[in-house]
């Protein structure tokens, strides 16, 4: 019996707070109308962002108290509403869930009072429930019905209250585009990285060089000592050149990819790594090939944790699992180091520990990828980078 | 000696030919694509052969793969393999097969013309030409290794015995007396646990394969 009392008081509690937020949403309701109206006036149209906002914490707080009686939380999915007035009215009237929102306080509107209906459940229930089921020992009738209530609410408000569709949908465009952006400007910045190199190193080698060859062939008669060292001169910068044409080649697209694939790219960074490294690479080994960019940031991602475990964690094996996905190429690298591996936030120095980490985690964010670290102190370390990629 | 040549760029291949011809070297068939490589060498049966790592019409390791075929129908077959960049695992796999023989350059070495031909000549004669390159990543990529108990000075005799000069040449590199590195040579013998041996390759193989880990 005490079960069944305690259980029906939870409801009731439960209840009461769904009937003081349907409270709100009446005299909510109201002030919206009153913004509407407003609004057809011009004069409220101010107050439709601030409403909108409003709206949204009413509907936030009924998702919290619907969650804590089911225990399952509903997600939340909003376009945020800042800046300038013209900008966050297009944001209100832009985001799906501000409709929903609204669906939902006008139902509200209709189902907000079933909270009230506790009161003479209780009424009924006390004499009815406490005879027949404190004194016959049968199963309580009237006091669980307030628990149906609830539960009725509840169903009835998360329904509601999900994001629809639509709103994941642009949620998701709108993730789209921001990393979109972000791609768009990586992409620049290593362009520019690569005609810096270009322009600073090789293009400044080979004028050196054509400038020596000149000299020697002004002096080859007059000065033949002279003009050998030149020349001599002269092949070393076309040996410099070549050897920085080499390293910025490797750093657009490392030639072994191009050789061997992914998977036997893989392994060869694994054989030259100096651990022993364990390699499963099977399932890229034939079949399509994934985009030239995704390839690259695979390897560079395995790269870079395996001389990261070789520099920083003091490994002495590590394993590589290069695997395709349903949405992409899944990479991960596991060592046995000492771990307390840290991606350093942009703008710290990157010197301190897995330095390579801030440059793996970008080229991954480039792709629209997600790369974590997974390293307490002690180790192991775990990198796994999902590239995303359509096979 | 009879040479072949299999290169794809046709400026780069004429200046091979060239620089063989004026050495008095005899070029007996050169070819521009992959597929071509395998049957030219083992109709012609070269002294040598120099191969570019790619080639048309796939441009990923045909040559590296078709010397390897080479080697396994002749064994011994002298090839110098030439690429625009180092790829370790490449020299491991060209070594594998027995080090007699075989070279690893940089296309970049060609350029200094005396020490190409002479790689060229150590790869005829059953050596080895490693590029330095390939060895000083070899020897920085160990840790907690007996290699960290090498003098420095061991250890510029290692690399070059590495690339496959013989003691004289390591002598007259470092400037010392040939008493001098085979006393080094012994050393890092003893160090790194190798038994000792005379010939050039055979030396580099038991390095090599120490270096791998294998």
């Amino acid at each position: 019996m005490w079960e069944t009392v305690r259980r029906a008081a939870k409801a009731t509690r439960q209840l009461a707070g769904a009937a003081a937020l349907a409270f709100g949403a009446y005299l909510f309701i109201s002030l919206i109308l009153l913004s509407v109206a407003g609004a057809l006036v011009v004069v409220g149209i101010g107050m439709v962002p601030t409403t909108t906002m409003l709206m949204r914490q009413l509907a936030g707080t009924k998702r919290r108290n619907v969650a804590e009686w089911t225990g399952r939380t509903i997600p939340e999915r909003y376009l945020r509403i800042d800046g300038p007035l013209r900008q966050s009215l297009r944001g209100v009237v832009r985001d799906p869930s501000t409709y929903a929102d609204l669906r939902w306080m006008l139902a509200y509107y209709l189902y907000g009072a079933l909270g009230y209906l506790a009161v003479p459940l209780w009424v009924i229930g006390v004499p009815v429930d406490g005879v027949w089921c404190g004194l016959l020992g049968r199963k309580a009738l009237v006091l669980p019905l307030i628990g149906r209530l609830a539960d009725l609410d509840a169903t009835w408000s998360e329904a509601l209250l999900k994001p629809t569709p639509k709103a994941l949908l642009v949620e998701r465009v709108e993730e789209l585009t921001q990393t979109r952006a972000g791609a768009i400007a990586e992409h620049a910045a290593e362009l520019r990285r690569i005609e810096r190199d270009l322009h600073d190193g090789t293009q400044a080698r080979l004028v050196a060089l054509s400038m020596r060859i000149g000299l020697a062939r002004r002096v080859y008669d007059s000065d033949p000592k002279a003009a050998r060292a030149l020349l001599d001169d002269a092949q070393e910068q076309a040996e410099h050149a070549l050897t920085e044409l080499r390293h910025v080649v490797r750093g657009i697209h490392p030639p072994i990819l191009t050789d061997r694939g992914l998977a036997g790219a893989v392994r060869a960074l694994a054989a030259s790594s100096g651990l022993a490294v364990f390699v499963d690479a099977d399932s890229v080994e034939a079949g399509p090939r994934a985009p030239a960019a995704v390839e690259a940031a695979a390897y560079f991602v395995v790269a870079e944790a395996l001389t990261n475990a070789l520099k920083h964690s003091g490994a002495d094996g590590a394993e590589v699992l290069v695997m395709r996905s349903a949405q992409g190429l899944r990479v991960v690298v596991r060592d046995d180091g000492q771990g307390g591996a840290r991606i350093p936030q942009a703008g710290l120095d990157p010197r301190t520990g897995g330095s390579g980490l801030l440059g793996m985690y970008r080229r991954v964010a480039a792709l629209d990828g997600t790369l974590t670290v997974t390293s307490p102190v002690g180790g192991p370390t775990t990198i796994e980078a999902e590239l995303p990629c359509v096979w | 000696m009879r040479v072949v040549i299999a290169e794809d760029n046709a400026l780069l291949r004429e200046g091979l030919v060239l620089l063989l011809t004026s050495a008095g070297h005899d070029v007996v068939a050169v070819a521009g694509t992959g597929p071509e490589v395998l049957p030219m060498l083992l109709a012609k049966r070269p002294d040598a052969a120099v191969l570019d790592v790619r080639m048309p019409p796939g441009f990923r390791d045909e040559g590296l793969r078709a010397a390897l075929e080479a080697r396994k129908e002749i064994p011994g077959l002298p090839v110098l393999v030439l690429s625009q960049y180092v790829e370790q695992s490449y020299a491991t796999e060209l070594l594998g097969g027995g080090a007699s023989g075989v070279g690893y350059l940089l296309k970049d070495r060609v350029g200094r013309v005396d020490e190409f031909l002479d790689a060229l000549e150590r790869v005829a004669a059953g050596g080895t030409a490693l590029d330095p390159e390939v060895v000083t990543e070899l020897l920085t990529r160990r840790r907690d290794s007996p290699l960290d108990t090498l003098t420095p000075r061991e250890r510029e005799v290692l690399a070059l015995m590495a690339e496959g000069h013989d003691n004289t040449t390591i002598a007259k590199t470092l400037f010392v007396s040939e008493r001098v590195v085979s006393k080094h040579i012994g050393n890092v013998f003893l160090k790194l646990d190798l038994p000792p041996s005379d010939s050039g390759h055979r030396r580099v193989l038991a390095v090599l394969a120490y270096l791998n880990g294998s």
